[in-house]
C-alpha cells in the first residue's frame, strides 16, 4: 500500500502524531489544572504551604489520569507546553525557563519511548511525571538563581516553595494512580 | 464566547488600548533584558521606562497594591537572608546592598506583567494566537483550554455546593484540611469523571464538525496603532540606553 507523503504544513501541525480527540482531551485537562489552581488560590487564601501542596497534588493527579487516557509519546510535553504558554499569556510567567523545560520534558519522553513507551508500559507515567516535575523545578530554581545571582541567599524562599510543591506532586502521584485504577474498572479509561 | 466574556468582565482595554501582541512582546523583552543586565544603574533605566509603561496602562490603586505586595515578598525574602546570615556570617554584612539588583529585576518584570495580566482580554489573546501561526498541535488544545477554564470553574463551584449540602455546610478550606481523603473522594473524583465525559463528548463534536489540528481559526491581520509603535520604540530605546550604561559602568569597574 502506497503511503502519502506529508507536506511541511502537515508536519508543522503535527498531523499523524495526535488525533483531534486526543488534542481536545489534553486541552481540557490543562484547563482543569488551571481552573483548580485558581479555585485553590481563592479558597485556600493565596500562597501558603498547604495550598501549594494541595495545588501540586491535584495537578499531578490530573497528569496521571491524562497519561492513562492519552498514552502517547508527546502527551506530557504538550501538556507542559500548554500550561506554560497559558501562564505566559495570562501572567507573563515562565518566559525564560520555557525552552529549557520543553527540552527537558522531551528528553524524559524520549527515554520513556526507548524503555517501551506509555502504551505498552503504563507504569512509566509515574517516573515520567516525577522526573519531569523535578526537572521543571530544578530549571526554575536555576533561572531564579540568574535573577538573584548577586545575593544567592534570596534563593532560600524559592527552594522552600519548590520543595513544598514537589511534596504535593509526590502525594498527587499516589492519588492519581489509585484513581486511574478505579476509572479503568469503571470503563471510563480503556486499556 | 459568552463564558470568556465573564472572565473578561474585569479586564479593561487599558488607557493606551495596546494590542495583545505588543504587551506580549514587551513582557518577553523585559524578562530577558532584566536577566542579562547586572549593574543597578543599567537596571534603573529599565525600571524607569517600565514604570512609565505600567503607570500609563494600570490604575494607580492597582499599581500601589501590587507594589505593596512586592515589598512584602521582598521583606520575607530578606528575612530568610538574615536568618541564613547566622549560618554564614559573610552573607549578613552584604545582605541589603547585594539584594538591590534582584529586586530591580522583579520590579521590571512586574511593571511589564501588570498591563498584560489586567488589560489583555482572553478573547483578544485567543485571536492573537491565531495570528501567531503556532503549530496546530499547540493551537487547538490551547484554544480548548482558554475556552473551557470558566466552564470547569463553574463545575467546581457546583461540586463544592454539593459537598456543602452533603456535609451540612462544611465546604471551606478547613474541611479540606481536616478530611483530605473525604475531600478527594467527594470533590476531586466526581470532577475527574465529569472531565473525562466532557472530553469524550467534546472530542466527538469536534470530529463531527471536521475540526483538525491545522484548522485556521481566522485571525485577521493586525494593524498596530500609533501608541503600539511608540511603546515599541520607547522599549527599544530603553534597552539600548540600559545596554550602554551596563557597558560603560562595567568597563569603568574593570579599569
Amino acid at each position: 500500500m502506497a503511503t502519502k507523503k506529508l507536506t511541511w504544513n502537515e508536519i508543522w501541525n503535527g498531523r499523524g502524531l495526535f488525533e483531534t480527540r486526543e488534542l481536545v482531551t489534553i486541552g481540557l485537562f490543562s484547563a482543569a489544572a488551571k481552573a483548580s489552581s485558581i479555585m485553590l488560590a481563592l479558597i485556600g487564601g493565596g500562597m501558603n504551604p498547604l495550598t501549594l501542596i494541595l495545588k501540586s497534588a491535584v495537578q499531578s493527579a490530573l497528569l496521571v489520569v491524562l497519561l492513562a487516557k492519552v498514552p502517547k509519546s508527546g502527551t506530557l510535553t504538550l501538556s507542559n507546553a500548554i500550561g506554560m504558554l497559558l501562564s505566559f499569556l495570562l501572567m507573563g510567567q515562565h518566559v525564560i525557563s520555557f525552552p529549557a523545560v520543553l527540552l527537558g520534558t522531551i528528553t524524559v519522553e524520549l527515554l520513556a519511548h526507548f524503555l517501551g513507551g506509555l502504551a505498552r508500559r503504563p507504569w512509566l507515567a509515574i517516573p515520567m511525571i516525577a522526573s519531569s516535575e523535578l526537572l521543571v523545578r530544578v530549571i526554575n530554581v536555576g533561572v531564579s538563581y540568574l535573577g538573584v545571582r548577586e545575593q544567592p541567599g534570596l534563593l532560600a524562599m524559592v527552594l522552600i516553595v519548590s520543595a513544598f510543591s514537589y511534596l504535593g506532586i509526590l502525594l498527587g502521584l499516589a492519588g492519581g494512580l489509585k484513581m486511574t485504577k478505579e476509572l479503568r474498572r469503571a470503563g471510563l479509561i480503556q486499556d | 464566547m459568552r463564558a470568556l466574556s465573564r472572565i473578561d468582565r474585569h479586564r479593561g482595554p487599558g488607557r493606551l488600548a495596546l494590542k495583545s501582541e505588543t504587551r506580549l512582546l514587551l513582557m518577553v523583552v523585559a524578562s530577558i533584558s532584566s536577566l542579562v543586565l547586572s549593574e543597578p544603574q543599567a537596571l534603573a533605566v529599565l525600571v524607569s521606562f517600565s514604570a512609565l509603561y505600567a503607570v500609563a496602562e494600570t490604575k494607580p490603586k492597582t499599581l500601589l497594591i501590587a507594589y505593596l505586595f512586592m515589598a512584602v515578598m521582598c521583606s520575607i525574602a530578606l528575612f530568610f537572608v538574615w536568618v541564613l546570615g547566622f549560618v554564614f556570617p559573610l552573607m549578613r554584612s552584604s545582605a541589603l546592598s547585594m539584594a538591590i539588583s534582584p529586586f530591580m529585576r522583579l520590579a521590571v518584570t512586574m511593571n511589564a506583567m501588570l498591563p498584560l495580566a489586567l488589560n489583555s482580554r482572553l478573547t483578544d489573546l485567543a485571536m492573537a494566537l491565531g495570528r501567531l501561526r503556532l503549530p496546530g498541535l499547540i493551537r487547538l488544545p490551547l484554544m480548548v483550554t482558554i475556552r473551557f477554564i470558566p466552564t470547569i470553574l463553574n463545575d467546581m463551584i457546583q461540586l463544592r455546593e454539593a459537598v456543602g449540602i452533603r456535609f451540612r455546610g462544611r465546604k471551606g478550606f478547613l474541611f479540606w484540611l481536616r478530611h483530605p481523603i473525604t475531600w478527594w473522594r467527594v470533590f476531586f473524583q466526581p470532577l475527574i469523571v465529569r472531565l473525562i465525559r466532557s472530553a469524550d463528548e467534546l472530542a466527538m463534536a469536534a470530529e463531527l464538525k471536521g475540526l483538525e489540528p491545522n484548522t485556521d481559526f481566522g485571525g485577521q491581520p493586525q494593524t498596530f496603532s500609533g501608541y503600539d509603535r511608540l511603546t515599541m520604540l520607547l522599549s527599544a530605546l530603553a534597552m539600548v540606553l540600559a545596554g550602554l550604561v551596563q557597558i560603560a559602568i562595567g568597563s569603568h569597574w574593570h579599569a
